[in-house]
């Protein structure tokens, strides 16, 4: 029974060590992905999403990438390149490090190979000198028939695969972390508001943190030439009724605190009013094209903004009334800055001016340093693959007649031989000179 | 002075454009004449082109004051100065004239795209939205140029393999005279075609990357499952499953050949397929001014 249980861990060690499963899958990631990219994704665009046909949305592949299976084969993907990693760890290992010199001239490679015939002694230390000259680090041993020797330039580069496979499964940690722990929210409020940060709108997780950010101004800036600059929010962080921090973030320039990071995403313009209901001054904050409205406390009425001539000097508006659920406005018309209107008989409105309405994404991802690590390793193990290849170069010396005798050497770098004839020629050259 | 760049700009497309198409001629001329001065001249207009490609970029830079790879039209211009870049340091290195008969259609196409599908308007330097005022963007698109560029050529060089291998597989000993005989051996094809792809294939790991974390400053999503940021992963794996298939299980010559043609029809279809087929956050890219973030 037991010999029984140890085949079968035996036999899925296998299936999980071929490389053969690790290309199919990665195939089939490709696959999968490319036709999560044909049908609309829920994250990108949610309204098309909803257009597709049941069926397509009930198998999942309108959020094909959050989706078991696509989990599932990133997951299989994951310990198959685990199961290689630790399969080929202890071979590299001794390619690296436990380098011994050839027994016999067979073990020599073939595709990259000469012989030099001379004295045994200086040959050697022939061998030895121009190879330690040239950067190799170099083991021999003496043996019946003469002397073998195995040298090893840029042994690092070995690593480059087994680096660049483990970094795989380190960016897959990293966006776990990222969808389990943490948080996603989004919020858009006026110059001059406060929000809790832990009220705002979330698409994954829960705010632990209970600081609150105060929006001091919220600007669309304009360069000379008219192109647009960037939208520039300018925040404070309070906690326990102390301002913290105070910063200006813009497009491509966030702010951390606490590791929640708050980006600028979105702008819309708006403009500060005074509603005036019986005496009682109410400030009002809206945003331009009804992004938002405004009920007098104790009516029916409401108020939105549907256009904005943001004139700094002079902003103009455009408003419209509703009253109950009714479809058409019971009243429309312009205000400009300073005017102040009746709303029918209920209330007056002044418009004090504009106000920026800013939208920004906020973020607690406890995996992205993860995910950095993990490219960093990615780019690492390539660049000692691909920029930094293994070489090494061994030779058996087998005695003739006398002290003379005859040097087999040959060359490989890593599983390529291409590229290694120039190097050796050189060296073949250096030993030949000496 | 604006004006005046501007014509200059244009002029130098224009330059670029004429250098580009002569020289295509050239080489196929001189790879069916094998006369020399032929090929000199074919050598010669690629030089000049590439020169009027980094003034076009330079001046282009100068216009915009920021680095010319926010559109379509920039990125193209950009996409075929890191062709031909890559292709004149194999030419220079490797002294294989032939490769440029099947390397500069490619640039060619290229630009025939520009001059068919993108108006004036289209062309010239536009405002760019906040999320593309980015350093990481510059990494991001050189990276890209180079890496792109160099799988390009080993497009070219799988092609010229297809051919030599075909007309060998026909019992055709290939004739001193025959355009097949312009080029090397299949052997080096084969390994200079893998060379250019141990070159690239860490240029676009890097591209990929600089991309994540230019998302993540602006969008705070460092992967967002967009169809462009999908399609330049299956581009990732089709060159990760030839290197590995290549290593692992001796995939060389006519398999190899074969990946690196949809290796590099994925990188087309990234660039062009994505943008005019599967829009998403990458919708910049089509030079539509006014779309934020």
């Amino acid at each position: 029974m037991k010999e029984q249980r140890e085949g079968i861990v035996e036999d899925i060690w296998r299936v999980f060590s071929s490389m053969k499963l690790g290309l199919v899958l990665l195939g089939l990631v490709a696959l999968v992905a490319g036709v999560g990219t044909v049908f609309p994704q829920v994250n990108l665009d949610p309204e098309k999403a909803k257009e597709v046909g049941r069926i397509w949305q009930t198998l999942g592949f309108t959020q094909i990438y959050s989706t078991i299976w696509f989990r599932l084969l990133m997951g299989l993907l994951c310990i198959n390149l685990i199961v290689c990693s630790i399969q080929r760890f202890q071979g590299i290992y001794n390619r690296t490090f436990a380098l011994k010199p050839p027994e016999s001239i067979s073990t020599v490679p073939n595709k990259v190979k000469a012989k030099l015939r001379g004295e045994g002694e200086p040959l050697k230390i022939s061998v030895q000198d121009v190879l330690q000259r040239r950067g190799f680090k170099v083991t021999t041993t003496e043996g019946d028939k003469g002397w073998s020797f195995i040298a090893i330039k840029k042994r690092l580069g070995n690593w480059g695969s087994l680096i660049s496979h483990i970094s795989f499964v380190v960016l897959v940690i990293g966006a776990i972390m990222g969808t389990t722990m943490g948080f996603k929210g989004f919020f858009m409020i006026s110059a001059g508001t406060t929000i809790p940060i832990n009220s705002i709108n979330v698409s994954r997780g829960t705010v632990k943190q209970d600081f609150s950010v105060h929006i001091y101004s919220a600007e669309d800036r304009f360069l000379a030439d008219g192109e647009r600059d960037n939208w520039y929010t300018d925040m404070g962080i309070i906690e326990n009724g102390q301002e913290i921090i105070r910063q200006t973030i813009s497009v491509n320039h966030p702010l951390t605190y606490k590791g929640v990071t708050f980006y600028q995403t979105n702008f819309a313009n708006g403009v500060r009013l005074t509603a005036d209901i019986k005496d009682h001054k109410i400030p009002v904050v809206l945003q331009d094209r009804g992004g938002n409205y405004f009920q007098a406390p104790g009516t029916e009425l409401y108020l939105i903004v549907a256009a904005i001539k943001s004139d700094p000097q002079k902003p103009i508006i455009q408003y419209q009334v509703y009253k109950g659920k009714s479809v058409q406005p019971v009243q429309t018309g312009q205000v400009s800055v300073g005017q102040t209107i009746d709303v029918q008989g209920e209330y007056k409105l002044t418009l004090e001016g504009n106000a920026g309405f800013t939208g920004l994404q906020v973020k607690q991802d406890p995996g992205v340093i993860v995910v950095w690590l993990g490219c960093a390793l990615l780019l690492l193990g390539l660049l000692l693959s691909f920029y930094w290849r293994t070489m090494v170069v061994l030779g058996v010396f087998e005695s003739g007649q006398g002290t003379d005798g005859e040097l087999t050497m040959g060359a490989m770098a890593g599983k390529v031989a291409g590229g290694v004839q120039e190097e050796f020629d050189r060296l073949i050259h250096d030993i030949q000179a000496k | 002075m604006d004006q005046g760049l501007q014509n200059l700009e244009t002029s130098s497309f224009y330059v670029m454009l004429m250098a580009y198409t002569l020289c295509m001629i050239f080489y196929w001329i001189w790879i069916g004449t094998k006369n020399v001065l032929m090929g000199r001249f074919a050598t010669y207009l690629t030089i000049t082109g590439i020169i009027a490609n980094t003034a076009a970029i330079f001046l282009r830079m100068i216009i915009a004051g920021r680095p010319p790879l926010s559109n379509s039209y920039e990125f193209l211009l950009t996409f075929v100065w890191g062709i031909i870049f890559v292709y004149l340091f194999i030419e220079y290195r490797y002294k294989l004239r032939s490769l440029g008969a099947f390397v500069m259609p490619v640039a060619f196409l290229i630009l025939m795209f520009i001059i068919m599908s993108m108006g004036p308007e289209e062309r010239i330097a536009q405002a760019i939205p906040p999320a593309l005022k980015s350093k990481w963007l510059t990494f991001h698109v050189v990276t890209a140029m180079f890496s792109y560029g160099a799988f390009a050529i080993s497009f070219g060089l799988g092609i010229m393999y297809l051919l030599k291998i075909s007309e060998e597989g026909k019992g055709k000993k290939s004739s001193p005279q025959g355009i097949i005989s312009r080029f090397p051996a299949l052997d080096m094809i084969d390994e200079l075609s893998y060379k250019v792809i141990g070159f690239a294939f860490p240029l676009l790991t890097l591209c990929i990357i600089t991309g994540a974390i230019w998302a993540n400053y602006a969008w705070g999503t460092y992967w967002s499952w967009d169809p462009k940021e999908t399609w330049s992963l299956i581009t990732w794996i089709i060159y990760a499953a030839y290197l590995h298939a290549r290593l692992m299980y001796g995939w060389k010559g006519k398999r190899a050949a074969w990946m690196t043609v949809f290796g590099f029809a994925a990188v087309l279809f990234t660039f062009f397929g994505v943008n005019y087929f599967l829009p998403g956050l990458h919708s910049y890219a089509i030079s539509q001014p006014n779309i934020i973030a």
